[in-house]
């Protein structure tokens, strides 16, 4: 498996009014190669989603099974149905493909130059012009870096704001400088789509005059995390559970009080409790030396689950997590952020407390939240593996 | 003395919390601070009783707001005098 790895995220805010976004951001994240494609239709509403779906499904369909971006364009050109109204089809669009080799290469049709930050600082990139049935595009072939991060955009956002609070609305200079600003080199690319996007919906003072869309990818070293909940349902796979998990690389975390308890026989190490709530409604956290974080089970996964739902859905710009203490956003800055491969180590032993019909939790319930979260975590694009004991 | 208050999923949601909350207000009220170490501690295996407490080393299950002056003055007050 290769070391770098690609993590894409994107954020749409849809024009006032409407209730179909007129941008589309389709990824394809192969073994080889990342596929990202945005794609800003004619218009808005349901027109211009459907133009930007086409768009944007089919370039990515073809461009990631190796197809020429000449026959990308020539294909679409024929596709697309053309507007009563202005008797044209028309879709601007971004392409940019990265593959684990280190190659990068962008093609851009009419949208705002795309944004590459390296090391925090934007750096330009050489363009080749080239026509294309009629179309003019721009074409660059360069290496990325780990860390790289790119910025694809519709022009809602260099329009944010125009009129209203600026004269000119809120210009690509204007753009970099805020991403330079806001970045960190830990920033994840859904994060930093979510952080320019609000940006955009503050200037268009929450009712966007445009369908505004970031979409960003990151070049990142693979990291994984190991999570593990529930002690085995038969009580002679501890060892083998315990073994597998404590094998893997990567970060580990510990969910639930008898898992965790297993875990200190294990590794004959006591657990550390905090009595601090950072939340009242989150139990506080623990500590085992050789576990990177210690939870309590099924309320702080229920939680992690609400806020994996809000990050991996497309209109969302808040990152409520970030910077918090408790259990839930703990898991969830380690799951969302840090993570690019996910592997959940589940017991399925039956909790004698939890059958108890006051109380809101079962075994099917812990099921169901991690089937849940493993398939939001898919969606972010994460490898996600579930190992059931 | 070592109190623990079980943080386990049944007893956080029959209110741990407020277990703590209270229990943190009683030391205070009765000077004990410097007598008493008050800790959170993983399911204490009581789990269907409410929530659960650990006095040094004795089990006091079904603690509520309600009944907990009661269960400090007898499980805490008692054994410091």
């Amino acid at each position: 498996m290769s070391s770098i790895c690609m993590e894409t995220g994107f954020v749409s805010l849809i024009k006032k009014g409407e209730e179909l976004c007129g941008d589309r951001v389709a990824t394809v994240n192969g073994e080889d190669c990342c596929t990202l494609v945005l794609a800003d239709g004619l218009g808005s509403g349901v027109k211009a989603n459907i133009l930007s779906t086409l768009t944007a499904k089919i370039i990515a369909t073809m461009m990631s099974n190796g197809l020429s971006v000449e026959e990308c364009v020539s294909t679409i050109a024929q596709t697309l149905p053309v507007c009563k109204v202005r008797q044209i089809a028309y879709c601007t669009f971004t392409i940019l493909q990265v593959s684990t080799n280190g190659d990068a290469y962008l093609v851009q049709f009419d949208n705002p130059a795309a944004i590459l930050l390296r090391d925090g600082q934007s750096v330009d990139y050489d363009q080749t012009q080239k026509v294309i049935c009629g179309k003019t595009i721009y074409e660059s072939r360069f290496k990325v870096r780990v860390g790289d991060l790119f910025l694809l955009m519709s022009d809602g956002v260099i329009h944010a704001g125009v009129g209203e609070v600026l004269n000119f609305g809120w210009q690509r200079e204007n753009v970099v400088e805020y991403a330079q600003e806001k970045y960190a080199p830990d920033i994840s690319a859904k994060a930093m789509a979510a952080v320019i996007c609000e940006a955009c919906r503050d200037l268009y003072l929450n009712k966007p005059g445009d369908d505004t869309t970031v979409a960003a990818l990151k070049v990142r070293r693979r990291q994984v995390v190991n999570l593990m909940i529930g002690p085995p349902a038969d009580k002679r796979d501890d060892e083998t559970m315990m073994q597998q998990f404590f094998s893997k690389g990567g970060k580990r975390i510990v969910c639930g009080g008898s898992t965790s308890q297993m875990v200190s026989r294990y590794l004959n190490k006591p657990i550390r409790c905090s009595i601090d709530y950072a939340d009242p409604e989150i139990p506080p956290t623990a500590a085992i030396d050789g576990v990177d974080l210690v939870t309590e089970g099924v309320i702080t996964i229920g939680k992690v689950l609400e806020t994996a739902r809000g990050f991996s859905s497309e209109n969302d710009v808040s990152l409520r997590f970030q910077n918090k203490k408790d259990g839930a956003s703990l898991i969830s800055q380690l799951l969302f952020e840090e993570a690019t491969d996910v592997n959940f180590f589940v017991g399925k032993a039956v909790n004698p407390s939890h059958q108890n019909p006051n109380l809101p939790i079962n075994i099917n319930i812990k099921m169901e939240l991690i089937q849940n979260l493993a398939d939001c975590l898919s969606k972010m694009g994460k490898k996600v593996k579930v190992n059931f004991y | 003395m070592d109190i623990s208050v079980c943080i386990g999923s049944s007893c956080h949601l029959r209110g741990s919390y407020d277990i703590i909350k209270g229990l943190e207000a009683l030391i205070e009220q009765h000077g004990l601070q410097n007598q008493i170490n008050l800790a959170a501690a993983f399911c204490l295996g009581n789990c269907t009783n409410g929530v659960t407490i650990k006095v040094n080393d004795r089990i006091v299950t079904g603690v509520s707001t309600e009944n907990l002056p009661q269960v400090f003055k007898e499980h805490v007050l008692k054994a410091l005098s």
